[in-house]
């Protein structure tokens, strides 16, 4: 009995996949493949070039707001965030490529205040964490206006070449786009600090009696997620030779639906960055497959929506325990 | 295991009838089948001789009985006027003469001196409790049932009740008086019966009965576990940990020590003030006074890194549950398993596998989650982080609650080894049986004080419940009572009309101002565009501010409008009869309606949170208007829109039909039952469901409100732009959330005004509109929108609090 059963609590397996990662693996798939069946220009090429930088910068996105997210909050600053470093990282070196580099720079340092900003008013002052990032994004395109004036200007050639280069014929924001996604996915399981943040966002409360600093670890989440949508900003400025002063207005709320079809609950706990990065390829591919089909915009976002209503579904209901347990409490249905 | 088995209680009209039981014996449970909570699987119930069959919480009260739990069933967010109504039917209030007198009475008779528009979050907890029992009371029960009523009172309070239990039972009314205080029982009760383990012990007249046969029928608890040898008493550690004479919220004066080797237990009927003082302790509650280790002064935030606490409440504040028995048994040993920078996983497997090993805990494997584990092993993966947290002092909070029998055996076996190991154990247990076999010292505390210290063989069950059960002592200060100025001052503060006050205050200011600079603004065409835009917006802030007051949120609203807006633009055009126009708008509010139940069934439903399933409508929303119509079109009708831009003065027929709205919706919240329940359960779900609130109807109707207000929005948008645009609605969700915000009304739910909803609404368009007036770029609108936003929230979330943490 105890040999066996030493046995079985020695299990613990090297590599986790999470439900939302089997999922949205699934669902990319069955999506790549109907996309080749049904509307072969979608997994063309040229598409697909198009396609991928866009993202691999929602995934980047998406991967801040999995963050914060996990910590129970939720952040709508995404669009100013973007914006206001896309305009910094373009409009700020005005086609010179010797002042790109203090640019982002500069971006990065209002990134971090940004960041810091949101995590002081929802963990200090006990915003609720829509109220205080929609007045932060509010802050953020006022910043960005008085900046740019809200006319475009092209991007540097520097930045363009640093983006659009191809290795393997695959363009670096796509490398990009995968190395954040393993880079947060190892420091979240692998480190101290990551696994720690696991643990106050899947229980506040018991985070605390155990002795960790909470706050801390709530502000980090801030900070670490403008970081990201920062990141994701300076890539897009490349990507995009002539952007618009609104670019990260497109992001928003696909950022919010990334992660919840990646499984991470709004109501915090574990996160799933891996599963958000690859459930923005999935909403990109899901765009160009309708797109391709030639349906118009509406047919697209009503897809979308559904998918995401399904995807919430699918978590929101323990189907599990609804075949292995006839006992009332365990079918109790889990928010999502 | 039954909690109960072959009980009967019979209550006489008029009769005091006292219930006795130690911690867990089965008085609660028996109370909450009377009172229709818990559905009994055998037996009968009986009131006034009419058999009941199966009973219902609502059925109860209509039947004439009425129960006052420990836990007060108030809405902090209501004031106490509306707490009352919500509970006490109407025809109990007209004794007076008037409502307002009734209430007055009934409150005066507890003593009561604050206001009936009082907020009930402005009482102290002893008031909380007095309002829950007032209202029982006021219901002129036939069968009254009071559970230990008088555990947060004073002195003073106390003597109101008796007073008051006294007279309602000569008046016919039978009480079953639920408390472990022999003293209390002595003064009121004419008969007692006692329960132990689930069990009846019988029923006696008080006046044939000593204390010492009360206590011979209380205790005697069969032993269920078999207890590990007690330390033997090499007591070289004298007082390794000594608490000296601190003070909290919940306890008073009290002071122990704990030696290596040692487990102390804490006893004493549930909610005397254990777990708070486990807490302080621990270094998670501020206490004054001072706790030494080995002679050393430490502080509450020492203590928190010293001290591993082990909670009663696992599954909230004692693991993570959505995480694994690996990632909750290392969270607080990480830094020793780290090789570089990161944990290396050879190590933590290890590590943990020992300790989860050495405690014997069953589990499928080191990856499940703690979720599916058993509470006993649950309870092992704690101690186990505990013990890997390298503690200097283990304090537990009921270690065995929901853990079976087996498991305890082993849980009191590692405490003991824990113990003997050096690290002394603190335990609070309301299992008297559990410490007399556990504990090298037990104190046993009442109503915040140490009232007595049992050492060796003194070490009791019946000991131990003597001590609790003939104690008098009374909770030292009922809380301090806020002084008659600070209530008041919070009474302004956090009144909802103090929000319109600072807006319209504003709104003048920000208008002068302009005006100082550009003498055009006042002009008539300026105002009318003002107003004009304003009322589009504040008719969908009016719904989003009813669903804010359920605590939801509805993201929908925008798009919603949107939707409606296209819907409209395929009937009401030039041209078209008017039968065909009128169905235009029938079909509008259908619509609306049918977005309102979707929204609010994914969230009751389909367990969708609010910010999920509104955002999928959302999306969806927006999908359908583009799928309707992919460009612009569809002229409205000219005559109509002409009605819907005719003015008085500067002043828009729509903006004083919005005021309108506003104002009657004001006082409907107020006013109406339905007002009052929405705000319920907005303001606590599990008490207003107590209290009979129907939530699920209460929040989809909210939804529903919510669409209808965004279809309103949608019609007066006709009237502003001439034609079906399916981009125009989106920007309202994001808009109406900070008008409302600006206007007061808290996302946590359960307040709000709509005054403050439509005047934030003004200033939101004014502030836009004030940018062009002074010449100033576009980025000075974002930036006065952002800030607005952040310092309406902050101002309002601080007023709330009242400069209270």
């Amino acid at each position: 009995m105890s040999t066996t059963q030493i046995r079985e609590l020695k299990r613990s397996a090297r590599l986790q996949i999470s439900r939302g990662m089997k999922t949205v693996l699934a669902g990319t798939i069955i999506l790549y493949v109907a996309s080749a069946v049904l509307a072969p220009t979608s997994v063309s090429k040229i598409a697909q070039m198009g396609m991928l930088p866009f993202a691999a910068c929602l995934a980047i996105i998406g991967l801040g707001q999995t963050l914060v997210v996990q910590q129970g909050g939720i952040d709508l600053s995404v669009a100013g965030a973007v914006s206001l470093t896309v305009v910094i990282v373009t409009w700020g070196p005005d086609r010179h490529d010797d002042r790109l580099i203090p640019a982002v720079g500069a971006a990065f340092g209002a990134a971090i205040i940004t960041g810091l900003i949101n995590g002081f008013l929802v963990t200090k002052t006990k915003l609720n964490s829509i109220v205080a990032t929609l007045g932060v994004n509010a802050l953020l395109y006022g910043v960005m206006m008085a900046l740019s004036g809200g006319s475009p200007r092209r991007t540097t050639d520097r930045l363009s070449h640093f983006t659009n280069n191809k290795i393997l014929g695959l363009p670096h924001s796509l490398y990009f786009g995968i190395i954040f996604a393993v880079v947060v996915t190892i420091l979240l399981k692998r480190t101290v600090i990551g696994r720690r943040f696991e643990a106050v966002g899947a229980n506040p409360r018991a985070a605390h009696a155990t002795g960790l600093k909470i706050v801390r670890y709530q502000i980090g989440a801030y900070v670490a997620a403008q970081i990201l949508y920062c990141s994701a900003g300076v890539i897009l400025g490349g990507v995009i030779s002539q952007p618009t002063a609104y670019q990260g207005d497109d992001y928003v709320l696909p950022s919010v639906a990334i992660v919840v079809l990646g499984g991470t609950s709004l109501l915090g706990g574990r996160g799933f960055p891996a599963a958000s990065a690859l459930a923005a390829l999935f909403l990109k591919q899901l765009d160009m497959f309708v797109l391709s089909l030639g349906v118009p915009y509406g047919v697209r976002t009503i897809v979308i929506s559904i998918s995401l209503m399904l995807g919430i579904a699918l978590y929101a209901v323990n189907w599990k325990s609804t075949n292995f347990s006839f006992k009332k409490s365990d079918r109790k249905l889990q928010p999502v | 295991m039954a909690a109960l088995q072959d009980v009967s209680l019979e209550v006489r009209a008029g009769e005091i009838h006292a219930l006795l039981g130690e911690n867990g014996a089965g008085k609660s449970t028996l109370m909450n089948i009377a009172s229709g909570t818990l559905q009994r699987d055998s037996g009968s119930i009986e009131i006034c001789g009419e058999e009941i069959n199966s009973l219902t919480p609502h059925q109860a009260t209509e039947l004439g009985l009425a129960i006052v739990h420990q836990h007060p069933a108030v809405l902090p967010d209501l004031s106490i006027e509306e707490n009352i109504r919500i509970s006490v039917p109407d025809k109990f209030l007209q004794s007076e003469g008037s409502i307002d007198a009734t209430m007055r009475k009934i409150l005066d008779d507890f003593g009561f001196t604050v206001s009936i528009k009082d907020r009930v979050e402005n009482l102290t907890i002893a008031q909380q409790h007095l309002l829950d029992l007032a209202k029982a009371f006021a219901v002129n029960p036939k069968v009254l049932i009071l559970d230990e009523p008088t555990a947060p009172l004073g002195q003073e309070s106390v003597e109101i009740l008796f007073d008051r239990i006294k007279k309602i039972a000569a008046s016919g009314t039978s009480v079953v008086y639920i408390t472990h205080r022999l003293a209390e029982v002595r003064e009121l009760a004419n008969r007692v019966t006692v329960l132990r383990d689930g069990k009846w012990r019988g029923v006696k007249e008080i006046a044939d009965i000593s204390d010492d046969e009360i206590m011979t029928m209380i205790v005697g608890r069969e032993l269920e576990s078999t207890f590990p040898p007690k330390h033997g008493g090499h007591l070289s550690d004298k007082e390794f940990f000594k608490v000296h004479n601190i003070s909290g919220g919940e306890f008073q004066n009290i002071s122990l020590t704990a030696n290596k080797g040692e487990i102390v237990g804490i006893s004493g009927v549930v909610g005397n003030g254990q777990s708070q003082l486990l807490r302080a302790i621990a270094g998670l509650d501020r206490f004054s006074g001072s706790i030494e280790i080995n002679g050393e002064p430490t502080t509450g935030k020492q203590l928190l890194n010293k001290a591993a606490y082990m909670p009663s409440d696992r599954h909230g504040e004692g693991l993570m549950m959505s995480l694994s028995v690996r990632e909750n048994a290392a969270v607080n040993a990480l830094n020793k398993l780290t090789s570089g920078i990161f944990v290396s996983r050879k190590k933590e497997i290890n590590l943990v596998l020992a300790s989860l090993q050495s405690i014997d805990v069953k589990a499928p494997s080191m990856d499940a989650d703690v979720s599916a584990l058993s509470g006993g092993n649950q309870q092992k993966i704690v101690m186990s982080r505990s013990l890997l947290s390298d503690p200097i002092l283990i304090i537990a909070d009921e270690p065995t609650q929901g853990v079976d029998v087996g498991a305890r055996a082993e849980i009191y076996k590692i405490l003991r080894e824990v113990a003997e190991s050096g690290i002394p154990v603190i335990v609070n247990s309301s299992d008297t049986k559990e410490l007399e076999g556990l504990c090298d010292r037990v104190y046993v505390m009442s109503r915040g004080h140490i009232v007595s210290t049992l050492e060796g063989d003194e070490i009791t069950e019946t000991k131990m419940v003597a001590a609790a059960v003939s104690s008098t002592k009374l909770k030292t200060t009922e809380e301090s009572q806020l002084t008659e100025k600070t209530r008041r001052r919070l009474q302004i503060l956090r009144s909802d009309f103090l929000p319109p006050v600072v807006l319209t205050a504003m709104i003048v200011l920000l208008g002068l101002f302009i005006f100082s600079k550009n003498n055009m603004y006042f002009g008539s065409y300026n105002i009318n565009a003002v107003l004009g835009l304003g009322t589009g917006l504040g008719f969908i802030a009016l719904g989003q501010t009813i669903v804010l007051m359920t605590g939801g949120i509805d993201l929908s609203v925008g798009p919603a409008s949107g939707v409606l807006l296209v819907v409209g633009s395929f009937f009401i055009n030039d041209g078209k009869s008017l039968p065909i126009m009128i169905a235009g708008f029938i079909l509008i509010f259908i619509l609306a309606i049918l977005i309102g139940v979707i929204n609010g069934s994914l969230i009751r439903f389909a367990n969708f949170t609010p910010v999920a399933g509104t955002l999928t409508v959302y999306i969806a929303l927006i999908g359908i208007g583009f799928l309707l119509r992919p460009s612009p079109g569809g002229y409205f009708n000219a005559t109509f829109t002409d009605l819907l831009l005719t003015k008085i003065g500067p002043v828009p027929n729509t903006f004083i039909i919005l005021v309108a709205a506003a104002i009657v919706f004001e006082v409907l919240i107020r006013r109406t039952n339905w007002g009052v329940r929405l705000r319920a359960a907005g303001s606590d779900e599990e008490s207003a469901r107590r209290l009979g609130v129907n939530i699920n109807r209460t929040i989809i109707g909210a939804y529903v409100a919510s669409a209808l207000f965004a279809a309103i929005g949608a019609i007066i948008i006709m009237g502003l732009i001439g034609l079906g645009d399916p981009a125009q609605g989106s920007s309202y969700t994001l808009q109406s959330i900070t008008a409302v915000v600006l206007g007061g009304t808290s996302l946590l739910g359960g307040r709000g005004s709509f005054l403050g909803s439509l005047l934030g609404s003004v200033l939101m368009v004014q502030v836009l509109n004030a940018c062009v007036f002074l010449d100033l770029s576009q980025s000075w609108q974002y930036l006065f929108q952002g800030l607005l936003i952040v310092f309406a929230a902050i101002s309002y979330s601080l007023t709330r609090s009242g400069g209270k943490k």
